[in-house]
Formats: C-alpha cells, sequence, structure tokens
C-alpha cells in the first residue's frame, strides 16, 4: 500500500470532483420519474424549445466550421505578426460575462448601423432564431476554433509539404490531407461548441426571450411556476444532450 | 547544360539564412549534399521542391523555374521521417500523385514499384505500425509514381536501423540506375556519400563550402573547415615538412609507419615521445609529440607487435610524400 499511496491520493481528490460533476446530474435523472419525462417531452412548448436549441446551436457550429476552419488553420500554419493578439480576440468571448455578451451583441447586431443593414436582407436578431444563434455562436466558437487549431497543429508540415511535390494545389492539400488527418480534434471542437451553445442562456436572453430555447424555458418554468415544475425539462435536457454528446464522440473516437 | 542549377540560390526559413548556394547538378547524376545537422542541406532541398520563397534562380534544363508551384516542378520528396499520409492507406499513399495528375502508365508503374520494392502485402494496410524500412521503400514508391524528374532524398537513412544500412545503399543505387533518376541525396554522413555520390557539394552553415567529383571533395578538401568535417587527422602547418609555406597538409593515421629505434625509411621523418597508446579490437592509437604538434597514428595489431615503449619514451614517425593531402 505504501507503494502506490501516491496513486490513492490521486484517486482519492479526483472521486471528489467526479463526483462533484456527476453527481447534481445524476441527482436530476433520477429525481423524475420516466412517466414524468415522457409526459415533460410530450408537451409541445418542451419539444419545440428543445427542437429549436438543439437546432440553432447546430446551424451555429455549421456556420463557425465554414469560417472558423480557415480562421483555425492560419493561426496554426503560418508565423505572422499580431498572431498571439488574434488568438487573444478569439478567446476573448469565453471570457466575459454572458449577460455583458447579450448586451454587446444587442448594441452591434440591435438598431444599428449594423442592425440596419441587415435588415436590408430581412435578416433581423431580436426575438428571432438568428438572435439565438449569434448568441450561441458568439460564445461558444472559441471552443470550435481551439480545438481545430491544436488539430491543424498536429498535422505534421512535412505531409502538406509532401502532397504539394505530388501536384496537390494548396486547396487540395488542404481537403485530402490537412482536415481528414485533424478532423478528429474538429469533430471535438464542435462538439464543445454545439454542447456549450445548447447550454448558453445569458446572452440569448436579452437578445431572445420569445421564441424560447430551452435554457430560457426552464428560466421561466422556474421563475413562474417553481422547481417542481421546471426540473423535469432540466432533466429531458439533461439526457438528450449527453444522448448525442457521447453518440457523437463515439463515432469520433472510431474514426482513423 | 546542365539538368538543374542552382545560381546565387538564397533563403530565410525563421532565423536561418542559405548564402549564395551555387552548383549543378548533370542528367542522371547522384548528387549528395553533405553537411552537419542544421547545416542547411534540407532547406536546400525544399528549395528546389518550391517549398519556400527563394533569392536567387533555379533552373531546370534551362527553364528558369525560380517562382514556379511545387505541384508543377515533377520533384519527388522523400522526408528523413518519410511523411507519409496517416489518413490513407499504403496503397493510396503511393498512387496518390495519381488524383492530381496524368501518370504515363500509372498501372505498370504502380506494378513494377510494388514488385521492385517489395509492397505487395502491404498494399492494404494502414501505415501505422509499419517498420521504418517498409516506410522508407513505401515513400520511395510514392515519389517515384510521380513519375518525378528529380528525386530528393533527405536523410533517408538516418532513421533506419544501422545493421540494414549498407542493403539499403545498395538499394538506393539500383533504385538510381533502374529508373534513370536524377538523385539529390542529402546526408552528414561522409561514408553514405563516399558509397553513393557522383559528386558532393559540402554545405556547412548554410553556404556550399565544395563541390566536385566525390573523389576529389573526398579526399582533397579545399578548406581546414572542410578537412575537419570529413574527419581528416593530423593536420599541421608544411613549414613542419620544411617547406616554407603557410599551407596545411593532413597525412592519414594509416599511412604513418612507426618504429622504436630508428628512422623509418620515408620521405619524411621524426623523432617524438608516446603520449598514449591506445589499444582497440584490431588496431593501436597512437599519439605521439613532435616539437609542439600531436601526430595520431594508427598501427594494426597484426603488424605490429604492440606498445612496447612506455609512455614518455622516444619513438620514430615517418610517411611518404604521396600520402600528404594539402589543404
Amino acid at each position: 500500500m505504501k507503494r502506490y499511496w501516491f496513486t490513492t491520493f490521486l484517486v482519492f481528490l479526483g472521486a471528489i470532483m467526479l463526483l462533484f460533476l456527476t453527481l447534481p446530474l445524476f441527482k436530476m435523472m433520477i429525481g423524475n420519474d420516466p412517466a414524468t419525462l415522457l409526459k415533460t417531452l410530450k408537451e409541445a412548448d418542451v419539444s419545440s424549445s428543445i427542437w429549436l436549441t438543439m437546432k440553432v446551436s447546430l446551424f451555429a457550429t455549421l456556420f463557425a466550421l465554414v469560417t472558423g476552419l480557415p480562421l483555425a488553420y492560419l493561426i496554426a500554419r503560418h508565423e505572422f505578426i499580431g498572431r498571439s493578439f488574434l488568438e487573444t480576440l478569439v478567446d476573448i468571448p469565453i471570457m466575459i460575462p454572458h449577460t455583458a455578451a447579450g448586451i454587446a451583441l444587442l448594441v452591434a447586431f440591435g438598431h444599428g448601423s449594423l442592425g440596419s443593414f441587415f435588415d436590408l436582407f430581412g435578416l433581423k436578431f431580436i426575438g428571432t432564431e438568428a438572435g439565438i444563434m449569434i448568441a450561441m455562436m458568439f460564445l461558444s466558437a472559441t471552443f470550435l476554433i481551439n480545438g481545430a487549431k491544436e488539430g491543424f497543429k498536429k498535422v505534421d508540415v512535412k505531409l502538406e509539404k509532401v502532397a504539394r511535390t505530388l501536384g496537390a494545389s494548396p486547396l487540395k492539400v488542404f481537403l485530402a490531407i490537412s482536415l481528414p488527418n485533424a478532423k478528429k480534434d474538429i469533430v471535438n471542437g464542435c462538439l464543445m461548441m454545439w454542447g456549450r451553445g445548447l447550454g448558453e442562456f445569458g446572452a440569448v436572453v436579452i437578445l431572445v426571450y420569445h421564441p424560447m430555447t430551452a435554457p430560457v424555458l426552464i428560466y421561466d418554468r422556474f421563475t413562474s411556476f417553481g422547481l417542481s415544475y421546471s426540473a423535469p425539462v432540466a432533466a429531458v435536457m439533461i439526457i438528450l444532450s449527453i444522448m448525442v454528446f457521447l453518440t457523437v464522440r463515439f463515432v469520433n473516437n472510431k474514426l482513423r | 547544360m546542365s539538368f538543374l542549377s542552382l545560381q546565387a540560390l538564397t533563403c530565410d526559413v525563421g532565423a536561418f539564412h542559405l548564402h549564395d548556394i551555387s552548383f549543378d547538378v548533370g542528367e542522371g547524376e547522384y548528387f549528395v549534399i553533405l553537411g552537419h545537422s542544421g547545416a542547411g542541406k534540407t532547406v536546400i532541398l525544399e528549395s528546389i521542391a518550391g517549398l519556400h520563397g527563394i533569392g536567387g534562380k533555379l533552373l531546370f534544363n534551362g527553364v528558369d523555374i525560380t517562382n514556379m508551384a511545387p505541384e508543377e516542378r515533377s520533384v519527388g520528396f522523400v522526408y528523413q521521417d518519410f511523411a507519409l499520409f496517416p489518413n490513407l492507406s499504403v496503397r493510396e499513399n503511393i498512387r496518390f500523385a495519381g488524383r492530381y495528375k496524368f501518370i504515363e502508365d500509372a498501372d505498370s508503374l504502380f506494378n513494377d514499384l510494388v514488385d521492385f520494392l517489395g509492397l505487395e502485402k502491404l498494399l492494404d494496410r494502414r501505415i501505422d505500425n509499419l517498420s521504418g524500412g517498409e516506410k522508407q521503400r513505401i515513400a520511395i514508391a510514392r515519389a517515384l509514381f510521380s513519375r518525378p524528374k528529380i528525386l530528393l532524398l533527405d536523410e533517408p537513412l538516418s532513421a533506419i536501423d544501422p545493421t540494414f544500412r549498407n542493403a539499403i545503399m545498395k538499394f538506393l543505387k539500383e533504385m538510381h540506375r533502374r529508373y534513370h533518376l536524377t538523385t539529390l541525396h542529402v546526408t552528414h554522413n561522409f561514408r553514405e556519400a563516399s558509397y553513393l555520390a557522383d559528386r558532393i557539394a559540402i554545405v556547412m552553415d548554410g553556404k556550399v563550402q565544395q563541390v566536385g567529383c566525390a573523389n576529389e571533395v573526398l579526399s582533397h578538401p579545399s578548406s581546414l573547415k572542410v578537412a575537419e568535417f570529413l574527419g581528416f587527422k593530423n593536420i599541421f602547418s608544411s613549414s613542419l615538412l620544411g617547406e616554407d609555406s603557410a599551407q596545411l597538409f593532413s597525412i592519414d593515421p594509416n599511412a604513418i609507419l612507426v618504429s622504436k629505434e630508428n628512422n623509418p625509411k620515408c620521405d619524411y621523418c621524426f623523432e617524438g615521445k608516446l603520449d598514449e597508446c591506445m589499444g582497440i579490437v584490431d588496431h593501436f592509437k597512437l599519439f605521439v609529440t613532435i616539437g609542439k604538434e600531436q601526430f595520431f597514428v594508427k598501427v594494426l595489431k597484426r603488424e605490429h607487435e604492440g606498445c612496447a615503449i612506455n609512455r614518455g619514451e622516444t619513438i620514430y614517425i615517418g610517411f611518404n610524400k604521396k600520402d600528404v593531402c594539402y589543404l
């Protein structure tokens, strides 16, 4: 036993943290009987808010994938003046309070010139799904960009160089070598962003109270009707999120 | 007209600079770039492949390819760690170039390479868990499948078990002939260079120090720096030979004769003191002080009775004019 005291000590401390992270979720799941959960899921406003949350978070992730991947690749592959500053800019949204982020988005995309510009294309951000999407994206795109950046850094630059000598253009090298070899980290980054987007409340509630995302619905029910009415919705949301999360992560781990 | 001509090529990679690299490579030549680690050998290869922005001129068959994109240059590149694509199978790795450009007689070339390099059993495997030798053969096959005009090999033997190096050197030479290649091979190992090279360029600190036929460069280094790099021993001023010159000379430790009693019959003879005698497997290493200089002498055990002389005692050494190499 003396030989393993340090490992035992680590396991003990780690177990405390693990318990802290899982106990509330576990209690939430077993604290509601399956019949109640099923009934809750069948309620129109619950199912539509969960569907809305998952769908919009997915759209935000897809948009960030298209625009964030090139940024991640640039940062990972090129040395340039201001690279550290750029990395800090990408990290800033996760450091600021979410309600403050909501206010900032409201100021930028609300009724100002940017808001008017998007209005020309019929795109409004207050009280719309687009508003939910920008709130989610602002606070969670960092996870995708940083995940992809680390993934690209792990791809040996020599692979890309050899591919160029074998006749592939830079775009083809990116598609055939860089992207496939960084895909695990990219998918993990997407998953982190999507998952983070599901839980976004502070910024969303400032831009869009209706239509309600699941976190806003849970808050609304909690403040209006109390714990017993909001807890099943929270439990359903947690169960569904974990199921999607585990499925994607399992599939991702199976990827070569 | 040379096949490939580097004319005052310069390149900056981070803090490293290549300075006015100039040499020509003939068609069908096996050209070795020899130098220490960090001398700039790989940067030269990458510059030829178009992977760095360069100054100066790079001509291929008289055509300026200085600013040509890497994918248009028709070079095959084999890196030290082979850089195989982990997301592709062995077969897909080898046929990679076929996705992006037309390969003449692709199938017969593929079959020939697989046959010549003994890759048949590996074709459907992933590249994880392959041995260094297998990875090397796949990387070479991948480069050759693109039908390169020039094959660039970056330290191809350094990741290979030393036991197999001789066999692989033989194989590289055979491959060079079989596919009528023009090969540029980078190494820090001058034994490897002496076996493979038709011509050699010695590169140090981002500069070419000497270029020429392999025998000429390896036996007649143009400077002290090159001589030391090539492992030349006993480098002294020729005034020691009674010549009125500041020129340096070197004498091979194996070409020095020793005698305990009197001067050996040689063009140059010296009396000195034995500093040390070390018995190594099949020979003795003798360190003999002559005036202010210390000579290093190698004597085969079968040709000598052993170190009968004690340290500090008088010893005679000698060598002939034909063995003296002036730097």
